[in-house]
Protein backbone atom coordinates (compact mmCIF):
# COMPACT_ATOMS: atom_id res chain seq x y z
CA UNK A 1 0.00 0.00 0.00
CA UNK A 2 1.45 3.26 -1.12
CA UNK A 3 1.07 5.56 1.84
CA UNK A 4 2.02 3.09 4.53
CA UNK A 5 5.54 3.06 5.85
CA UNK A 6 6.68 -0.44 6.59
CA UNK A 7 9.30 -1.05 9.24
CA UNK A 8 11.55 -4.04 9.76
CA UNK A 9 11.73 -6.01 12.99
CA UNK A 10 15.12 -4.45 13.67
CA UNK A 11 13.82 -0.89 13.23
CA UNK A 12 10.86 -1.68 15.44
CA UNK A 13 13.14 -3.01 18.15
CA UNK A 14 15.33 0.09 17.98
CA UNK A 15 12.29 2.31 18.41
CA UNK A 16 11.09 0.12 21.28
CA UNK A 17 14.42 0.50 23.06
CA UNK A 18 14.27 4.27 22.58
CA UNK A 19 10.77 4.19 24.04
CA UNK A 20 9.17 6.09 21.19
CA UNK A 21 6.78 3.63 19.66
CA UNK A 22 3.36 2.29 20.58
CA UNK A 23 2.34 -1.17 19.36
CA UNK A 24 -1.10 -1.87 17.97
CA UNK A 25 -1.47 -5.61 17.46
CA UNK A 26 -4.37 -6.34 15.10
CA UNK A 27 -4.35 -10.14 15.31
CA UNK A 28 -7.24 -11.74 17.11
CA UNK A 29 -7.38 -11.77 20.87
CA UNK A 30 -6.41 -15.39 21.33
CA UNK A 31 -3.25 -15.03 19.26
CA UNK A 32 -2.28 -11.85 21.09
CA UNK A 33 -2.75 -13.37 24.53
CA UNK A 34 -0.72 -16.40 23.51
CA UNK A 35 2.25 -14.57 22.05
CA UNK A 36 3.04 -10.92 21.53
CA UNK A 37 5.79 -8.35 21.18
CA UNK A 38 6.90 -7.01 24.53
CA UNK A 39 9.39 -4.40 25.59
CA UNK A 40 10.21 -2.74 28.87
CA UNK A 41 9.47 0.69 27.49
CA UNK A 42 6.74 -0.30 25.06
CA UNK A 43 3.03 -0.22 25.55
CA UNK A 44 0.90 -2.41 23.35
CA UNK A 45 -2.79 -2.79 22.76
CA UNK A 46 -4.75 -5.47 20.93
CA UNK A 47 -7.57 -4.47 18.59
CA UNK A 48 -8.30 -7.08 15.90
CA UNK A 49 -8.17 -5.75 12.34
CA UNK A 50 -11.80 -6.57 11.66
CA UNK A 51 -12.80 -4.04 14.30
CA UNK A 52 -11.48 -1.35 11.94
CA UNK A 53 -13.80 -2.30 9.08
CA UNK A 54 -16.72 -0.27 10.33
CA UNK A 55 -16.87 3.44 9.74
CA UNK A 56 -15.33 5.27 12.67
CA UNK A 57 -15.45 8.84 13.76
CA UNK A 58 -13.06 10.83 15.90
CA UNK A 59 -14.86 9.96 19.12
CA UNK A 60 -14.90 6.26 18.43
CA UNK A 61 -13.99 4.20 21.46
CA UNK A 62 -11.49 2.12 19.53
CA UNK A 63 -9.56 5.12 18.30
CA UNK A 64 -9.54 6.73 21.72
CA UNK A 65 -7.11 4.02 22.86
CA UNK A 66 -4.48 5.10 20.38
CA UNK A 67 -1.95 7.88 20.94
CA UNK A 68 -1.75 10.81 18.54
CA UNK A 69 1.63 12.00 19.77
CA UNK A 70 3.56 8.77 19.21
CA UNK A 71 4.32 6.53 16.26
CA UNK A 72 1.98 3.55 16.19
CA UNK A 73 3.57 0.36 14.87
CA UNK A 74 0.79 -1.88 13.62
CA UNK A 75 1.52 -5.60 13.88
CA UNK A 76 -0.28 -8.67 12.56
CA UNK A 77 0.61 -12.25 11.66
CA UNK A 78 2.09 -11.71 8.21
CA UNK A 79 1.92 -7.99 7.43
CA UNK A 80 -1.26 -7.78 5.33
CA UNK A 81 -3.80 -6.70 7.92
CA UNK A 82 -1.30 -4.32 9.52
CA UNK A 83 -0.77 -2.52 6.18
CA UNK A 84 -4.53 -2.15 5.90
CA UNK A 85 -5.02 -0.78 9.41
CA UNK A 86 -1.96 1.48 9.28
CA UNK A 87 -3.22 3.07 6.08
CA UNK A 88 -6.59 3.69 7.66
CA UNK A 89 -5.01 5.25 10.75
CA UNK A 90 -2.78 7.50 8.67
CA UNK A 91 -5.87 8.75 6.84
CA UNK A 92 -7.33 9.64 10.22
CA UNK A 93 -4.32 11.70 11.18
CA UNK A 94 -2.28 9.17 13.17
CA UNK A 95 1.38 8.48 12.50
CA UNK A 96 1.56 4.78 11.95
CA UNK A 97 3.75 2.19 10.32
CA UNK A 98 3.32 -1.49 9.60
CA UNK A 99 5.68 -4.25 10.69
CA UNK A 100 6.90 -5.86 7.47
CA UNK A 101 5.97 -9.57 7.38
CA UNK A 102 4.43 -9.28 10.85
CA UNK A 103 5.10 -11.77 13.63
CA UNK A 104 6.67 -14.03 11.03
CA UNK A 105 9.55 -11.55 10.76
CA UNK A 106 9.58 -10.80 14.47
CA UNK A 107 10.05 -14.50 15.25
CA UNK A 108 13.25 -14.48 13.20
CA UNK A 109 14.78 -11.34 14.62
CA UNK A 110 17.93 -11.68 16.73
CA UNK A 111 19.48 -9.04 18.94
CA UNK A 112 23.08 -9.52 20.11
CA UNK A 113 24.13 -7.87 23.39
CA UNK A 114 27.62 -7.95 24.88
CA UNK A 115 27.35 -9.37 28.39
CA UNK A 116 30.99 -9.03 29.33
CA UNK A 117 34.24 -7.97 27.72
CA UNK A 118 37.84 -7.69 28.88
CA UNK A 119 41.07 -8.15 26.93
CA UNK A 120 40.89 -11.94 27.25
CA UNK A 121 37.23 -12.76 27.13
CA UNK A 122 34.08 -11.54 25.50
CA UNK A 123 30.62 -13.05 26.00
CA UNK A 124 27.80 -12.08 23.67
CA UNK A 125 24.20 -13.03 24.32
CA UNK A 126 22.15 -13.37 21.15
CA UNK A 127 18.56 -12.76 22.07
CA UNK A 128 15.78 -14.05 19.86
CA UNK A 129 13.23 -11.72 21.39
CA UNK A 130 10.09 -13.28 19.93
CA UNK A 131 10.82 -16.71 21.34
CA UNK A 132 12.79 -15.81 24.44
CA UNK A 133 15.58 -18.04 23.10
CA UNK A 134 19.13 -17.14 24.02
CA UNK A 135 22.28 -18.33 22.34
CA UNK A 136 25.83 -17.31 23.16
CA UNK A 137 29.19 -16.54 21.65
CA UNK A 138 32.16 -17.02 23.99
CA UNK A 139 35.14 -15.32 22.36
CA UNK A 140 38.82 -15.30 23.18
CA UNK A 141 41.86 -14.40 21.11
CA UNK A 142 40.05 -14.46 17.82
CA UNK A 143 38.43 -17.84 18.46
CA UNK A 144 34.90 -18.50 19.52
CA UNK A 145 32.45 -21.06 20.80
CA UNK A 146 28.77 -20.83 19.89
CA UNK A 147 26.31 -22.27 22.38
CA UNK A 148 22.74 -23.23 21.43
CA UNK A 149 22.66 -21.67 17.96
CA UNK A 150 19.27 -21.32 16.28
CA UNK A 151 18.47 -22.59 12.82
CA UNK A 152 19.24 -19.16 11.33
CA UNK A 153 22.97 -19.84 11.30
CA UNK A 154 23.86 -16.73 9.26
CA UNK A 155 23.31 -14.76 12.46
CA UNK A 156 26.42 -16.39 14.00
CA UNK A 157 28.50 -16.26 10.87
CA UNK A 158 27.82 -12.52 10.59
CA UNK A 159 28.52 -12.06 14.28
CA UNK A 160 31.86 -13.81 13.88
CA UNK A 161 32.77 -11.49 11.02
CA UNK A 162 31.74 -8.41 12.94
CA UNK A 163 33.62 -9.36 16.09
CA UNK A 164 36.52 -10.87 14.18
CA UNK A 165 36.63 -14.38 15.48
CA UNK A 166 36.52 -17.83 13.90
CA UNK A 167 34.03 -20.32 15.23
CA UNK A 168 36.02 -23.24 16.67
CA UNK A 169 33.32 -25.05 18.64
CA UNK A 170 29.56 -25.40 18.29
CA UNK A 171 27.64 -26.78 21.26
CA UNK A 172 24.07 -27.61 22.18
CA UNK A 173 23.39 -27.60 25.92
CA UNK A 174 20.63 -30.14 25.32
CA UNK A 175 18.23 -31.41 22.70
CA UNK A 176 15.79 -28.53 22.32
CA UNK A 177 12.03 -28.93 22.27
CA UNK A 178 11.04 -25.35 21.58
CA UNK A 179 13.17 -24.37 18.62
CA UNK A 180 15.08 -25.99 15.80
CA UNK A 181 18.78 -26.22 16.48
CA UNK A 182 21.31 -24.74 14.10
CA UNK A 183 24.13 -26.67 15.76
CA UNK A 184 24.94 -29.37 13.19
CA UNK A 185 24.43 -26.98 10.28
CA UNK A 186 26.57 -24.19 11.70
CA UNK A 187 29.32 -26.65 12.60
CA UNK A 188 29.33 -27.93 9.04
CA UNK A 189 29.29 -24.41 7.55
CA UNK A 190 32.31 -23.27 9.52
CA UNK A 191 34.13 -26.61 9.74
CA UNK A 192 33.97 -26.84 13.53
CA UNK A 193 33.07 -29.82 15.73
CA UNK A 194 29.52 -30.05 17.05
CA UNK A 195 29.14 -31.21 20.63
CA UNK A 196 26.13 -32.73 22.35
CA UNK A 197 25.72 -34.99 25.35
CA UNK A 198 25.37 -38.66 24.30
CA UNK A 199 22.35 -38.97 26.61
CA UNK A 200 20.54 -36.49 24.41
CA UNK A 201 21.39 -38.27 21.19
CA UNK A 202 20.40 -41.78 22.23
CA UNK A 203 18.83 -43.69 19.36
CA UNK A 204 19.64 -41.06 16.75
CA UNK A 205 22.13 -40.97 13.90
CA UNK A 206 23.35 -37.48 14.77
CA UNK A 207 27.05 -36.84 14.23
CA UNK A 208 28.51 -35.18 17.28
CA UNK A 209 31.37 -35.05 19.72
CA UNK A 210 30.15 -36.55 23.00
CA UNK A 211 30.12 -33.61 25.38
CA UNK A 212 30.49 -35.77 28.49
CA UNK A 213 33.98 -36.74 27.31
CA UNK A 214 35.17 -33.16 27.40
CA UNK A 215 35.67 -31.85 30.90
CA UNK A 216 37.13 -28.71 29.44
CA UNK A 217 37.01 -27.16 26.02
CA UNK A 218 39.60 -24.56 25.20
CA UNK A 219 38.45 -21.44 23.42
CA UNK A 220 41.21 -19.47 21.75
CA UNK A 221 44.80 -19.73 22.86
CA UNK A 222 44.64 -18.08 26.24
CA UNK A 223 43.45 -19.13 29.60
CA UNK A 224 39.74 -19.15 29.10
CA UNK A 225 38.27 -22.54 29.55
CA UNK A 226 34.78 -23.77 29.40
CA UNK A 227 33.98 -26.45 31.87
CA UNK A 228 31.03 -28.61 31.08
CA UNK A 229 29.05 -29.92 34.00
CA UNK A 230 26.30 -32.41 33.26
CA UNK A 231 23.22 -30.87 34.85
CA UNK A 232 20.36 -33.24 34.13
CA UNK A 233 16.87 -32.18 35.11
CA UNK A 234 15.32 -30.42 32.18
CA UNK A 235 16.41 -33.32 29.98
CA UNK A 236 18.72 -36.21 31.04
CA UNK A 237 21.78 -34.92 29.20
CA UNK A 238 21.43 -31.18 29.86
CA UNK A 239 24.84 -29.56 30.20
CA UNK A 240 25.87 -26.24 31.71
CA UNK A 241 29.07 -24.38 30.94
CA UNK A 242 31.13 -22.63 33.52
CA UNK A 243 33.66 -20.01 32.62
CA UNK A 244 36.24 -18.97 35.15
CA UNK A 245 33.85 -19.71 38.03
CA UNK A 246 32.23 -16.39 37.11
CA UNK A 247 29.76 -17.22 34.36
CA UNK A 248 27.38 -20.17 34.30
CA UNK A 249 25.79 -20.73 30.92
CA UNK A 250 22.98 -22.81 32.30
CA UNK A 251 21.03 -23.97 29.24
CA UNK A 252 17.50 -24.74 30.34
CA UNK A 253 18.44 -25.92 33.80
CA UNK A 254 18.33 -22.67 35.72
CA UNK A 255 16.58 -19.55 34.56
CA UNK A 256 16.61 -16.04 35.93
CA UNK A 257 13.08 -16.69 37.14
CA UNK A 258 13.37 -20.30 38.25
CA UNK A 259 14.10 -23.84 37.13
CA UNK A 260 13.61 -25.62 33.83
CA UNK A 261 10.61 -27.86 33.47
CA UNK A 262 11.44 -31.56 33.61
CA UNK A 263 8.31 -32.94 32.01
CA UNK A 264 8.81 -32.62 28.29
CA UNK A 265 10.22 -36.11 28.02
CA UNK A 266 7.24 -37.58 29.85
CA UNK A 267 9.25 -38.53 32.92
CA UNK A 268 8.54 -35.59 35.19
CA UNK A 269 9.12 -37.37 38.49
CA UNK A 270 12.36 -39.08 37.55
CA UNK A 271 13.83 -35.98 35.96
CA UNK A 272 12.69 -33.79 38.84
CA UNK A 273 14.94 -35.97 41.04
CA UNK A 274 17.82 -35.33 38.64
CA UNK A 275 17.10 -31.64 38.89
CA UNK A 276 17.27 -31.87 42.66
CA UNK A 277 20.65 -33.50 42.43
CA UNK A 278 21.85 -30.84 40.03
CA UNK A 279 20.74 -27.96 42.20
CA UNK A 280 21.90 -29.31 45.56
CA UNK A 281 25.04 -31.21 44.61
CA UNK A 282 26.51 -30.13 41.31
CA UNK A 283 25.84 -26.43 41.49
CA UNK A 284 25.89 -26.08 45.25
CA UNK A 285 29.44 -24.84 45.55
CA UNK A 286 29.20 -22.19 42.87
CA UNK A 287 29.59 -18.73 44.37
CA UNK A 288 26.60 -16.45 44.77
CA UNK A 289 28.17 -13.84 42.52
CA UNK A 290 28.44 -16.27 39.60
CA UNK A 291 26.41 -14.81 36.74
CA UNK A 292 23.79 -17.19 35.38
CA UNK A 293 23.25 -16.87 31.62
CA UNK A 294 20.27 -19.06 30.73
CA UNK A 295 19.11 -20.56 27.45
CA UNK A 296 15.67 -19.00 27.71
CA UNK A 297 13.48 -16.49 29.37
CA UNK A 298 9.74 -16.23 29.33
CA UNK A 299 9.08 -12.92 30.99
CA UNK A 300 10.39 -9.54 30.00
CA UNK A 301 11.14 -8.88 33.68
CA UNK A 302 13.97 -11.42 33.47
CA UNK A 303 15.85 -8.94 31.32
CA UNK A 304 17.96 -6.36 33.16
CA UNK A 305 18.19 -2.67 32.31
CA UNK A 306 21.08 -3.21 29.91
CA UNK A 307 18.93 -5.63 27.92
CA UNK A 308 20.80 -8.71 29.13
CA UNK A 309 18.97 -11.74 30.48
CA UNK A 310 21.21 -12.68 33.39
CA UNK A 311 21.21 -12.82 37.16
CA UNK A 312 23.64 -13.56 39.96
CA UNK A 313 23.23 -17.10 41.25
CA UNK A 314 22.82 -15.77 44.79
CA UNK A 315 19.91 -13.62 43.71
CA UNK A 316 18.23 -16.54 41.96
CA UNK A 317 18.68 -18.66 45.08
CA UNK A 318 17.20 -15.83 47.12
CA UNK A 319 14.21 -15.26 44.83
CA UNK A 320 13.27 -18.88 44.31
CA UNK A 321 12.15 -20.73 47.37
CA UNK A 322 12.49 -23.96 45.40
CA UNK A 323 16.26 -23.42 45.09
CA UNK A 324 16.49 -23.55 48.88
CA UNK A 325 14.15 -26.47 49.39
CA UNK A 326 16.65 -29.14 50.38
CA UNK A 327 14.00 -31.68 51.24
CA UNK A 328 14.19 -34.00 48.27
CA UNK A 329 10.67 -35.42 48.46
CA UNK A 330 9.02 -32.04 48.69
CA UNK A 331 11.31 -30.55 46.01
CA UNK A 332 10.44 -33.33 43.56
CA UNK A 333 6.78 -33.09 44.40
CA UNK A 334 6.75 -29.33 43.90
CA UNK A 335 8.59 -29.44 40.57
CA UNK A 336 6.63 -32.36 39.17
CA UNK A 337 3.28 -30.91 40.18
CA UNK A 338 4.00 -27.50 38.74
CA UNK A 339 4.35 -28.80 35.23
CA UNK A 340 1.79 -27.55 32.86
CA UNK A 341 -0.37 -29.06 30.20
CA UNK A 342 0.85 -26.30 27.93
CA UNK A 343 3.70 -27.58 25.85
CA UNK A 344 5.87 -25.54 23.50
CA UNK A 345 4.04 -25.33 20.16
CA UNK A 346 4.85 -28.23 17.83
CA UNK A 347 7.40 -29.62 20.25
CA UNK A 348 7.13 -33.21 19.07
CA UNK A 349 7.97 -32.28 15.50
CA UNK A 350 10.75 -29.94 16.62
CA UNK A 351 12.32 -32.69 18.73
CA UNK A 352 12.15 -35.07 15.75
CA UNK A 353 13.95 -32.49 13.58
CA UNK A 354 16.59 -31.93 16.23
CA UNK A 355 17.10 -35.68 16.50
CA UNK A 356 17.72 -35.75 12.77
CA UNK A 357 14.67 -37.95 12.18
CA UNK A 358 12.57 -35.43 10.32
CA UNK A 359 13.52 -33.05 7.55
CA UNK A 360 11.39 -30.03 6.71
CA UNK A 361 11.79 -27.18 4.25
CA UNK A 362 12.59 -23.62 5.32
CA UNK A 363 8.97 -22.44 5.27
CA UNK A 364 7.74 -25.30 7.39
CA UNK A 365 10.62 -24.71 9.82
CA UNK A 366 9.54 -21.08 10.21
CA UNK A 367 5.93 -22.12 10.70
CA UNK A 368 6.83 -24.70 13.36
CA UNK A 369 8.75 -22.18 15.40
CA UNK A 370 6.01 -19.56 15.41
CA UNK A 371 4.61 -19.00 18.86
CA UNK A 372 5.70 -18.64 22.45
CA UNK A 373 8.30 -20.53 24.41
CA UNK A 374 7.08 -22.65 27.28
CA UNK A 375 10.20 -24.31 28.61
CA UNK A 376 10.26 -22.83 32.10
CA UNK A 377 8.15 -23.97 35.01
CA UNK A 378 7.96 -20.71 36.87
CA UNK A 379 4.86 -19.54 34.99
CA UNK A 380 2.96 -21.99 37.03
CA UNK A 381 3.76 -21.33 40.58
CA UNK A 382 7.38 -22.24 41.20
CA UNK A 383 8.54 -18.66 40.94
CA UNK A 384 8.36 -17.40 44.40
CA UNK B 1 -28.51 -21.72 -0.92
CA UNK B 2 -27.03 -18.59 0.53
CA UNK B 3 -28.27 -15.21 -0.72
CA UNK B 4 -24.79 -14.16 -1.72
CA UNK B 5 -21.63 -16.10 -2.44
CA UNK B 6 -18.17 -14.59 -1.89
CA UNK B 7 -15.22 -16.28 -3.48
CA UNK B 8 -12.17 -15.10 -1.55
CA UNK B 9 -9.94 -18.02 -2.51
CA UNK B 10 -6.35 -17.03 -3.16
CA UNK B 11 -6.71 -13.76 -1.24
CA UNK B 12 -4.42 -13.07 1.70
CA UNK B 13 -5.42 -11.55 5.02
CA UNK B 14 -7.15 -9.09 5.48
CA UNK B 15 -8.90 -9.25 2.09
CA UNK B 16 -11.22 -12.24 2.74
CA UNK B 17 -12.89 -10.42 5.62
CA UNK B 18 -12.83 -7.05 3.85
CA UNK B 19 -14.62 -8.62 0.88
CA UNK B 20 -17.04 -10.54 3.07
CA UNK B 21 -17.87 -7.40 5.05
CA UNK B 22 -18.74 -5.50 1.84
CA UNK B 23 -21.00 -8.31 0.65
CA UNK B 24 -22.68 -8.55 4.03
CA UNK B 25 -23.39 -4.81 4.02
CA UNK B 26 -25.48 -5.25 0.88
CA UNK B 27 -27.75 -7.85 2.49
CA UNK B 28 -30.96 -7.49 4.49
CA UNK B 29 -31.09 -8.81 8.07
CA UNK B 30 -31.89 -12.54 8.04
CA UNK B 31 -30.25 -13.13 4.65
CA UNK B 32 -27.20 -15.37 4.44
CA UNK B 33 -23.76 -15.24 2.86
CA UNK B 34 -21.40 -18.08 1.97
CA UNK B 35 -17.67 -17.31 1.87
CA UNK B 36 -14.84 -19.51 0.62
CA UNK B 37 -11.23 -18.70 1.48
CA UNK B 38 -7.84 -20.36 1.36
CA UNK B 39 -6.23 -18.03 3.91
CA UNK B 40 -5.19 -20.18 6.88
CA UNK B 41 -5.93 -17.41 9.37
CA UNK B 42 -9.62 -17.44 8.35
CA UNK B 43 -10.54 -20.32 10.63
CA UNK B 44 -9.66 -18.13 13.61
CA UNK B 45 -10.52 -14.73 12.21
CA UNK B 46 -14.02 -15.31 10.81
CA UNK B 47 -15.49 -16.64 14.07
CA UNK B 48 -13.71 -13.86 16.03
CA UNK B 49 -15.05 -11.22 13.65
CA UNK B 50 -18.63 -12.51 13.77
CA UNK B 51 -18.47 -12.76 17.56
CA UNK B 52 -17.88 -9.02 17.74
CA UNK B 53 -20.84 -8.30 15.46
CA UNK B 54 -24.57 -8.91 15.66
CA UNK B 55 -24.37 -11.43 12.80
CA UNK B 56 -24.47 -15.16 13.25
CA UNK B 57 -22.00 -17.82 12.13
CA UNK B 58 -24.15 -20.69 10.90
CA UNK B 59 -21.36 -22.94 9.66
CA UNK B 60 -17.57 -23.07 9.53
CA UNK B 61 -15.73 -25.97 7.94
CA UNK B 62 -12.66 -26.95 5.98
CA UNK B 63 -12.84 -28.99 2.81
CA UNK B 64 -9.71 -29.83 0.81
CA UNK B 65 -7.85 -26.74 1.96
CA UNK B 66 -10.83 -24.42 1.39
CA UNK B 67 -12.40 -22.75 4.40
CA UNK B 68 -16.16 -22.37 4.06
CA UNK B 69 -18.35 -20.12 6.15
CA UNK B 70 -22.05 -19.42 6.16
CA UNK B 71 -23.02 -16.21 7.91
CA UNK B 72 -26.48 -14.87 8.64
CA UNK B 73 -26.84 -11.12 8.74
CA UNK B 74 -28.13 -9.80 12.05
Amino acid sequence: MENVRSITAEELHRKMEAGNVFILDVRNEEEYNDWKIEGKKTQSVNIPYFAFLDEMDEEDEILSNLPKDKEIAVVCAKGGASDYVAQMLNEKGYTSSSLKDGMLAWSQYYHPVTVYADEKLKIIQINRLAKGCLSYAVISAGKGMIIDPSKDTDVYIELAQKHQFTIEHVVDSHLHADHITGGPRLAEQVGAPYYLSSEEAKGTNLKFEPLEQYGRIKVGDIDVEVLSIPTPGHTPGSTSFLIDNRFLLSGDTIFVGGLGRPDLGGKAKEWAEDLYHTVFYKLKDLPDDCLVLPGHYSDIREMNDSGVVAERLGKIRENNEIMRNEDKASFTEQVASAVSMEKPPNFEEIVAINRGELKVDANRAIELEIGPNRCAVHHHGIHG
Amino acid sequence: MADVFVDAKGLACPMPIVKAKKALDSLQPGQTMEVHTTEKGSMNDFPAWIKRSNHELIEAKEENGVFKFIIKKG
